[in-house]
């Protein structure tokens, strides 16, 4: 395991566990400490006068700690990694103790567990009543769709030139209606379409784009039926239902090599969504790892590294362009800095195209590109390919800088995300190093 | 894109003022459109919902990248020195998270010192670093390479490192900080080259860097300079004839001091008898008063012509009274100390030592002294410095410690121990970030001593405590530095 000090910081929760966790990463504050071929540990001294134990498994970055924080991982379990990235020889090796192995064990037994098949004498569920309770909900959601495209309807008739004086009750109550509908999709498309800047110019246009998507996810759904079988699930999950993680881990998935490029973090109402982009090497398959969480109350199993590999058996969920996936199993194995991708911007766009041909309202999207450079240009930075084509830089785009020191000029492989005109670099080879930004 | 735009004017009005229609589309496109508005059971809003969904599409199918002519970017030329080990780059990450400005200078020293550079991931933090600390500027430039110098060309506000090697091409091609550093490396081999170097380039400088440099020629002072210091009397810039008329102060035999030590001749006389007398005469000439001396007295106790006379004896050098009683050294300070007329100005005798850096008489004042004086302490030999400093400290805490600060030498355990328990009693003041800003100064052995050291108030301890994790982390980042 070799992490660098971003690597570990980007697994922080938050801000203030990113703080925290670096105030940690002080020899002064371990009781004890040691590490293993699978595991790292250690006790700190907190306010308490038992030191809490810190445990981490390395084969699968797992942490697990006795302080009573809600949050994944805990300030301990991020000082004790940054500590050991630091100052790795500070580490004694030796064999963990009961209380690390005790919990490695528990681990490898749920692992087995998870992997045999259910047996027969489990509770089967009560099918009719899950179609009755289906059917309840499509209708819900049928009726709060039509709803909602009255709305629409009502908007463009009278025009939206006011919207930036509208009361935000105007959208909220909407909003409301879609999560009583059952359709939490979208109502989180209304809520988009509710925090646009209404302040910067072009909203105009940003607002109809996100109207006429949430038109089509409402056509869509209307006409489900007519829909390929794979489309039909994009609308689904668009106007709201889940898949079930369970069924899904049934399926076979495909197992590869999977550089994480890099994660993204946004957060709503205390809800943190995390992002990591992942790109298969052998497979050369970008997947999208989603994970949900409310602030301090995080319950992720696994934590994944951007700029480290995994190597992980991924079942994506069902879909026209399949890019969300979730992990069946995952060993973390040394980075990979290999690079695989495309040629330019041309390739790209003909690969979006191809995606917008079976799923018209695909949304960012990771991809690999080779030789592009920073280039700044009628005052704005954009991203040059080898064929000297341009696509802009997302403005909202925050480490510009640390992007135009690394390249000094020259092209630099490179991981985006995003898409039609705007991408932003999460990641650069640089040196035959992959670097995440 | 003008077809969008139709549709975004459509939807500004609304579909009850201005339906939608196809203008703008051709091809395809427009043959959809023609479907789509021809639709019988639809209506406008279904319409206009159609046709954006449609151009969406049409949009995002066929995105294309730009196409422009776009001015070659300049490369960044390749580095000729190694990049620094990751090692340095762990330790240098520790040293970020204390803020501690002092801190990053040692390590940025030390990078210097090993002649490598900063890796280009590093530069943008440490860019800014510099452009909100002056003091890293010159480290930042002899460590940053070509790339920093690169990134300066994007951003103005870093503009302020140039790849120079030797102190001609950094006093040449250099920033302004770099060229700072340049000169003064080469007053204090070379003073009167130095003077010659800035006053050759001095008609092409703005007035903030003529301030700026012309500082360089106050360490040391050299009596050489006097008459072109006093040609820039005449300069346009308030600051340039201030930071002039400073260093003039510091040089006998300038216009400026020969004033004022006429002024105290007259008004100090030793007669026959071996009393002095104190009368100070009217003073007619302006360019006493416009250098800065004080007419009036703030102090009801003390007269204005006392007031006068201690500020120009602060500004005389001390060998004058020597010459003016015919004694020596020791024979003066005696005088001052014994004559009434004269007590009142031994501080002013204090300061002129201190102002001049007299270091022989700094010696002789304090062998010969029962008061403590804390100006004269850095004129001091170091073992003497440490041993008053300790003496002292009881009486004098926080001049001591002040003193100590702007000394630039590392402490010694005892003296730092002394300081720590007196700090420890006042943590409001001597808080985390006066330990950032005097880590230099604090030897990294006190770690394994600071928890012997508690305040005496309980109700210092929590914010102590807090203080003593921090300093902890510091002393742990100084001590990486040193073993790097």
């Amino acid at each position: 395991m070799n992490l660098s000090d971003e690597q570990v910081l980007a697994m922080a929760p938050d801000e203030s566990s990113r703080k925290s966790g670096k105030d940690l990463a002080n020899p002064a504050k371990w009781v004890s400490k040691g590490v293993s071929d699978i595991a790292l540990w250690g006790e700190c001294q907190g306010s308490g006068s038992k030191p809490y134990q810190t445990q981490i498994d390395t084969g699968n970055m797992a942490f697990k700690c006795s302080c009573p924080s809600r949050k994944f991982p805990c300030k301990h379990g991020l000082g004790l990694l940054l500590l050991y990235s630091r100052q790795r020889a500070s580490f004694p090796e030796a064999t963990p103790p009961s209380w690390v192995s005790e919990w490695l064990a528990k681990r490898a037994e749920k692992d087995e567990k998870k992997n045999t098949p259910a047996t027969a004498t489990e509770k089967q569920p009560d099918t009719s009543a899950q179609a009755k309770r289906q059917q309840a909900r499509m209708q819900k959601v049928s009726d709060g769709a039509a709803e909602l495209l009255r709305w629409i309807k009502d908007l463009v008739r009278n025009g939206i030139m006011d919207m930036p004086e509208k009361d935000p009750a105007f959208f909220e109550n909407m909003i409301r209606r879609m999560v009583d509908a059952q359709a939490p999709g979208l109502a989180a498309m209304m809520r988009e379409l509710a925090d646009i800047s209404y302040f910067h110019d072009g909203w105009q246009s940003v607002f109809i784009t996100q109207l006429t998507r949430i038109y089509l996810v409402i056509q869509g759904y209307q006409h489900l039926s007519d829909l390929p079988p794979a489309l039909q699930q994009d609308i689904r999950t668009l106007a709201g239902f889940s898949t079930s993680q369970e069924e899904l881990k049934e399926q076979n998935g495909i197992t590869d090599t999977w550089q994480v490029l890099g994660k993204q973090t946004t957060e709503e109402d205390r809800l943190v969504v995390e992002r990591y982009w992942l790109y298969g090497i052998n497979t050369k398959r970008p997947a999208l790892i989603l994970q949900f969480y409310v602030r301090g109350q995080s319950t992720i199993a696994n934590t994944l590294t951007p700029g480290n590999a995994i190597n992980a058996e991924l079942v994506f969920y069902p879909s026209a362009a399949p890019l969300r996936a979730l992990i069946k199993q995952q060993v973390t194995v040394p980075a990979n800095h290999t690079f695989n991708g495309y040629a330019g911007w041309q390739e790209v766009v003909t690969a979006q195209t191809a995606i917008n041909e079976v799923l018209p309202l695909y949304n960012d999207q990771v991809y690999t590109i080779a030789d592009l450079t920073p280039v700044w240009h009628a005052d704005q930075w954009w991203l040059q390919d080898s064929r000297q084509q341009l696509m802009a830089m997302k403005k909202t785009f925050q480490h510009t800088w640390k992007l135009l020191a690394l390249s000094g000029g020259t092209p630099l492989h490179m991981a985006v995300t995003g898409k039609e005109t705007q991408y932003e670099p999460i990641g650069v080879w640089h040196e035959q190093e992959y670097k995440i930004l | 894109m003008e077809h969008w735009h139709q549709l975004i004017n459509t939807a500004l009005l609304g579909t009850a003022k201005k339906p939608v229609d196809s203008t703008g589309m051709n091809g395809p496109l427009q043959q959809a459109a023609h479907t789509i508005l021809a639709g019988a059971d639809t209506d406008k809003e279904d319409k206009f919902l159609q046709l954006a969904a449609v151009l969406y599409n049409y949009r995002l199918s066929g995105t294309q990248p730009v196409t422009a002519n776009v001015a070659p970017m300049k490369v960044c030329p390749p580095e000729t020195k190694p990049y620094c080990k990751p090692a340095a780059i762990r330790v240098l990450q520790q040293v970020l998270e204390t803020e501690s400005i002092q801190l990053l200078q040692l390590w940025l020293e030390y990078c210097a010192k090993a002649n490598v550079l900063l890796p280009p991931a590093q530069l943008p933090v440490m860019l800014d670093k510099g452009w909100r600390n002056k003091s890293l500027r010159a480290l930042i430039a002899a460590t940053g390479g070509q790339r920093a110098e690169w990134l300066g060309h994007f951003n103005p506000d870093w503009n302020f490192s140039r790849v120079a090697d030797t102190i001609e091409d950094r006093w040449q091609n250099g920033a302004t900080a770099q060229r700072f550093e340049a000169l003064k490396e080469l007053r204090a081999t070379d003073p009167v080259m130095a003077r010659t170097w800035l006053e050759q380039s001095w008609p092409k400088e703005s007035a903030t860097v003529k301030t700026e440099l012309l500082s360089v020629l106050e360490q040391p002072a050299h009596p050489a300079d006097i008459p072109w210091l006093e040609s820039l009397l005449t300069e346009k810039s308030k600051q340039v004839k201030e930071t002039a008329t400073r260093i003039l102060k510091k040089l006998p035999g300038s216009s400026l001091h020969e004033k004022y030590w006429q002024i105290v001749a007259g008004a100090i006389q030793l007669d026959e008898y071996g009393q002095v007398t104190v009368a100070l005469p009217e003073i007619t000439d302006d360019s006493i008063f416009q250098s800065g001396i004080e007419k009036l007295s703030n102090d009801k106790s003390i007269t204005d012509e006392t007031h006068i006379l201690y500020q120009l004896i602060s500004f005389v050098h001390p060998a004058r009274w020597e010459e003016h009683f015919n004694r020596n050294t020791e024979r003066v300070i005696a005088l001052f100390q014994l004559q009434e007329s004269l007590k009142p100005f031994i501080p002013a005798l204090v300061l002129a030592i201190a102002w001049f850096e007299d270091k022989a008489r700094a010696v002789s004042f304090m062998e010969h002294s029962e008061t403590f004086y804390i100006d004269i302490i850095p004129l001091l030999p170091p073992e003497q410095q440490q041993q008053f400093s300790e003496k002292f400290f009881d009486e004098h805490p926080d001049s001591i410690i002040q003193y100590a600060c702007n000394n630039q030498e590392e402490w010694s355990l005892p003296l730092c121990t002394r300081i720590f328990k007196y700090a420890a009693t006042q943590p409001y003041t001597y808080n985390q970030q006066f330990m950032n800003n005097h880590i230099r100064q604090i030897p990294v052995a006190i770690a394994a001593t600071l928890d012997d050291i508690t305040p005496v108030e309980a109700y210092h301890t929590g914010y102590w405590n807090n203080i003593k994790v921090h300093l902890g982390r510091l002393l742990q980042a100084k001590s990486q530095i040193q073993s790097l």
